[in-house]
């Protein structure tokens, strides 16, 4: 009677774990078949990858320009580099400053002002001649340079030195600044340092006293009261400034390199740049894009949206539009629709993308962006600069 | 009782009056010759023991409270003065006409400055011990609010449209800009190093701010301060034009044209030995004079002569006419009177290399200074009235304003302001504190390189050429600190401002005694610390602080290895002057310095002292570890994370005044509280 039983119970386990499964496959093949409904399907899109398209060029920009766009479109490159004036091509970052334009460069910080470069080294008093971040402190109008060597205060022209030696910053190599009213915020490679320029007095949180994972941080953004921290191996870490609390948001998948189940929270836990506007807090991993609205996280990748690449150098949001420099060309989005602006690597031409819904346009122009290993990006009225890691482009906004 | 047994009586008294006498005036002898370091100071045994006494009752008893004018103001009709009456925290309103105090008005601690609205209405005055000003309504002469600023506010101006009130926050370098209407601070903007003195130009466009201490440079390096051009209308700093080998800049006024900003300022030598001062230029005093307009220049001249300095220049106005400007040099209690049509026609002849050459030439001032105008004890801040035919000097130490008619250059009359008559002991050594007449050819004032007897931030080489260069010490509270110097050589302030002092520095005739106790009494008792606002206002350590604070009275590494207790903070800098008052060698010794140890500095307000070590090669105090601690002779601290030692930073830079650490029984029981957990 007992061995019957055995027998039978036997049979139906071995079925029950076909049966699951078949189903789990199943339902893995759904999945990815429902998310491939959510973007593009390749065959639809109008691929302008063949040279002979470039002569459609400018009448592609014109119908461009005619059309409506749900985010910017820029045209018109104008690209700059060590030949124009700039101190070195690879360039790190760029800020609008008024009526300038500061590039932080490899070889120095590049000022762009009445057509003219001019360029400010360790000589004049920099930290260090490697500009990795800029901001500008709507306050006093004090130019904040984090540095290979240290942060800088670029005030009326006096450059003042902050150190891991001189100082409370907690390392020298910046990757990242912000001034959020009398504070600033570096993210650097010990830690993120808080500068308050009323007391003059540093906090640095590392992951000794901040859930991080490693005193490494790469990007530091401000909003909505709080600051967000893009934490190497840490995902994201939230401080709200009320209370000087932390918490952290990190890939609920771990530190994969897929993302196993979508918008369940930031891609990935290695995190490069964070960038606050709207409402939403833009996070840049080497794995994709994150949104986070507050409640929700949505993700976005090569595969699955717009974004020209996964590996992502650096984020800036303004309003409702992210821009985002990646490996492969700048993108930018609205988290719906996509305008992505790439280079040929046979010449200066490129194409500029477009992806409303599900139409994708892709538009030929020369020249196009300087580079497409893209690391910095600012906007302003109707103009956009990029830093790229050969030169840096100047475009205007598309009417 | 019979006469013989009178004698008798008395005859014994007197043979053991004799027998005491003789035994007891040699160990009197003794001792004062150990204190003062010379055989003939008169045994007077009230010159340490009564005049530097610190018990409160004595104190009041030898002291007296005076006003201590230091800036003033004058109403628009000329009939008021308003005056800021330093030591008395208050604001005196004055009759000009005649000459007698209204009204007193007490303000907050410390007051430096004080300014009137456009309608003559509202007086502002900064309080720089108590980080905010005093709005003032002149009608009622009463306060009607009260503002916060930085750390130590002192020069004020008004916007042009006298929406925003610039406070110039002298401890924290940087200016308030505060909204008038929602009477809050809405940013600070850095300036120079240590600034005082603002001023708006006539057109209403930008407002100069100096600066009194150079920016941080090696010793070697010429020095430069700041002038910090701000835009009143955008209210963000557009040019800092560096005022090359010149500092203590203290106030600056515009020509009423506006094509000239001319400031006060020191360009001292002290790259040369200092002992040459029998030589000349061991400090020299002018004025720095801008040019408004594109590509303007910037240059400097002397108001020294050649045989007679005049130190320590503090305020400067010019007349409505635009053709004179008066500047106080209240180191030799002096007006100096300034032809500036005569300055514009030197510079209008002058090329650029004969205008460098000026900046240095002690014979410049024949040309353009017309006068020297004999005052009071320390005049300071300086007021003209609205036709410009009266001057107006506020004399610190006279407790005077003295009145002088610009026309005749004479003194027409002084106003009393109502102190004391009598010049006690550490009065009297606080005049001599600031007066230069006991220097050779009146180059300098213990003042000069001790402004508001604190530490003017240079290194001066004190011994022969290259040997023993060493950084200016603070002077506040220092009475209890002995011994003194940089190398500890001198045991008694009488020592170190007697027979040395002259013989090294001053060359001239050293102080009579009388002078030099007077000195002693105020430089021991006289010097306070102001309160250390910014980082430890009310005495409660901040949470960073805290852990600073168990780092400095550690005796485990992080490791849990044992310190050695000669290698603990806290063994050579207990409270509350935080420090043992001994000599150590703490691995920073120059190969120019004497072998020799070092005096361990008290930590007391060490926050306001930079640049640290003997010989002020460390900018920061994070640099006397980072830096020069590498051996870790000065303290055990390279097993620190970088977290650890901003925090002990942060502690350091909580250290008040001493007085705070012998009221509060807390902080040894605090201490014991970190040592066992």
């Amino acid at each position: 009677m007992m061995k019957i039983k055995l027998k039978k119970y036997s049979k139906i386990a071995v079925f029950s774990v076909v049966f699951l499964g078949i189903g789990y496959m199943g339902f893995l093949w759904y999945g990815q078949n429902i998310s491939s409904l959510n973007h593009l399907s390749e065959d639809k899109l109008t691929m302008l990858d063949d040279p002979q398209l470039l002569p459609e060029k400018t009448a592609k920009l014109t119908a461009i320009e005619k059309d409506s766009n749900p985010i910017p479109i820029y045209g018109h490159w104008q690209n700059f580099t060590s030949k124009d004036g700039l101190p070195g091509d690879k360039a790190y970052c760029v800020r609008i400053n008024g009526n300038r334009v500061l590039v932080g460069t490899h070889e120095g910080l590049a000022v762009y002002e009445q057509g003219k470069w001019r360029t400010y080294t360790t000589k004049d008093g920099l930290a260090h001649n490697g500009v990795l971040s800029i901001d500008v402190s709507e306050l006093t109008g004090d130019v904040w340079l984090g540095t290979m060597g240290g942060l800088t205060r670029w005030s009326a022209g006096n450059f003042e030195n902050f150190t891991q030696f001189n100082s409370g910053l907690p390392n020298d190599i910046i990757y990242s600044v912000i001034c959020d009213g009398k504070d600033v915020w570096t993210a650097t490679a010990g830690g993120a340092g808080h500068y308050d320029t009323f007391t003059k007095r540093w906090e640095i949180f590392t992951e000794q006293n901040a859930p991080m994972h490693e005193p490494w941080t790469y990007g530091v953004c401000a909003g909505d009261g709080k600051i967000f921290i893009a934490a190497w191996g840490g995902g994201v870490v939230e401080y709200t400034k009320k209370t000087k609390k932390f918490r952290d948001y990190v890939d609920p998948d771990g530190n994969m390199e897929m993302d196993l189940f979508p918008d369940d929270g930031v891609v990935h836990d290695i995190t490069t740049g964070t960038s606050w506007a709207n409402g939403n807090l833009w996070v840049a991993t080497y794995f994709g894009l994150s949104r986070y609205d507050g409640v929700h996280w949505k993700g976005y990748f090569d595969h699955d949206s717009g974004l020209a690449s996964n590996f992502i150098n650096f984020v800036r949001a303004v309003g409702p539009v992210a821009f985002i420099c990646t490996d492969k060309g700048l993108s930018t989005t609205d988290g719906e629709n996509w305008v992505n602006y790439t280079k040929n690597d046979q010449n200066n031409a490129g194409k500029t993308i477009i992806i409303k819904g599900n139409e994708k346009t892709a538009s030929a122009m020369s020249p196009s962006i300087s580079h497409n290993f893209t690391l910095g990006v600012d906007v302003k009225d109707h103009v956009i600069w990029l830093a790229t890691s050969k030169g840096v482009s100047r475009g205007e906004l598309l009417k | 009782m019979k006469t013989s047994d009178k004698l008798m009586i008395f005859g014994l008294i007197f043979m053991v009056g004799l027998l005491v006498y003789f035994p007891g005036r040699k160990v009197a002898r003794m001792h004062v010759n150990s204190k003062t370091a010379v055989d003939d100071h008169p045994l007077s045994c009230i010159s340490c023991h009564l005049y530097t006494r610190k018990e409160e009752v004595i104190s009041k008893m030898i002291n007296a409270d005076y006003y201590s004018p230091f800036n003033l103001a004058v109403s628009n009709n000329g009939t008021r003065l308003y005056v800021i009456a330093q030591d008395a925290d208050a604001l005196l309103v004055v009759d000009a006409e005649n000459n007698k105090v209204l009204h007193k008005i007490n303000v907050g601690i410390h007051p430096h400055s004080v300014i009137l609205n456009r309608a003559g209405k509202m007086a502002y005055i900064s309080n720089q011990w108590s980080d905010n000003v005093s709005v003032i309504d002149l009608a009622s002469s009463k306060v009607i609010d009260t503002l916060k600023t930085g750390n130590g506010p002192a020069g004020l101006a008004l916007s042009a449209n006298e929406q925003f009130l610039y406070a110039v926050n002298a401890f924290s370098s940087n200016l308030s800009v505060i909204d008038l209407s929602s009477k809050k601070e809405i940013k600070r903007l850095t300036t120079g190093n240590n600034p005082t003195g603002t001023a708006l130009s006539p057109n209403g466009k930008v407002l100069y701010v100096t600066s009194r201490r150079a920016n941080p440079a090696p010793y070697g390096e010429p020095l430069s301060s700041d002038m910090t051009l701000v835009n009143d209308k955008t209210q963000t700093v557009m040019n800092r034009t560096s005022i090359e080998s010149a500092y203590i800049m203290e106030n600056v006024a515009f020509t009423p044209s506006g094509d000239l900003a001319i400031m006060t300022l020191i360009r001292p030598k002290n790259l040369i030995p200092s002992l040459q001062v029998e030589r000349g230029w061991m400090n020299t005093h002018g004025i720095g004079i801008i040019e408004q307009k594109e590509g303007g220049r910037v240059i400097q001249l002397l108001i020294d002569e050649p045989n007679s300095y005049y130190p320590d220049p503090f305020d400067i106005v010019i007349s409505p006419d635009g053709k004179t400007a008066f500047v106080s040099s209240s180191g030799v209690n002096v007006i100096s009177v300034i032809d500036i049509d005569a300055v514009r026609t030197l510079m209008a002849e002058s090329s650029p290399e004969m205008l460098k050459r000026f900046s240095n030439n002690l014979g410049i001032s024949s040309l353009f200074v017309t006068k020297r105008i004999a005052t009071g004890a320390n005049p300071k801040g300086l007021a003209l009235s609205p036709d410009g035919k009266l001057l107006y000097v506020a004399e610190q130490l006279e407790d005077k304003i003295t009145v002088i008619n610009t026309e005749s250059l004479e003194i027409i009359s002084a106003i009393d302001l109502g102190g004391p008559n009598r010049i006690t002991v550490a009065r009297q050594g606080r005049r001599l504190f600031n007066n230069a007449s006991h220097t050779f050819q009146n180059q300098y004032a213990c003042y000069s390189c001790h402004p508001d007897m604190h530490e003017d931030g240079l290194n001066y080489n004190l011994a022969a050429a290259g040997r023993n260069i060493v950084n200016v010490i603070s002077l506040r509270e220092i009475g209890d600190t002995p011994p003194y110097k940089w190398n500890g050589k001198n045991q008694s302030i009488y020592k170190q401002d007697g027979m040395r002092f002259s013989r090294f520095l001053t060359r001239t005739e050293t102080f009579n005694y009388d002078d030099l106790d007077a000195l002693v009494a105020y430089v021991k008792r006289g010097i306070k610390y102001p309160p250390n606002l910014m980082h430890n206002p009310n005495g409660e350590l901040t949470e960073s602080q805290l852990r600073g604070k168990a780092l400095f009275y550690r005796s485990e590494d992080n490791l849990g290895h044992v310190i050695p207790e000669n290698n603990r903070c806290i063994t050579c800098h207990p409270p509350p002057y935080y420090s043992n008052l001994k000599l150590a060698d703490v691995g920073t010794l120059a190969k120019t310095d004497d072998s020799i140890y070092f005096d361990t500095p008290h930590l007391n307000n060490i926050y306001a002292s930079p640049p640290y070590l003997h010989d002020g090669r460390a900018e920061t105090l994070e640099e006397i570890w980072t830096i020069y601690g590498l051996e870790d002779k000065h303290g055990y601290v390279n097993d620190m994370t970088k977290i650890q030692l901003n925090d002990l930073v942060d502690y350091l830079k909580s250290l008040r005044d001493p007085e705070f650490y012998q009221n509060n029984s807390n902080n040894q029981q605090q201490a014991l509280y970190y040592k066992s957990n």
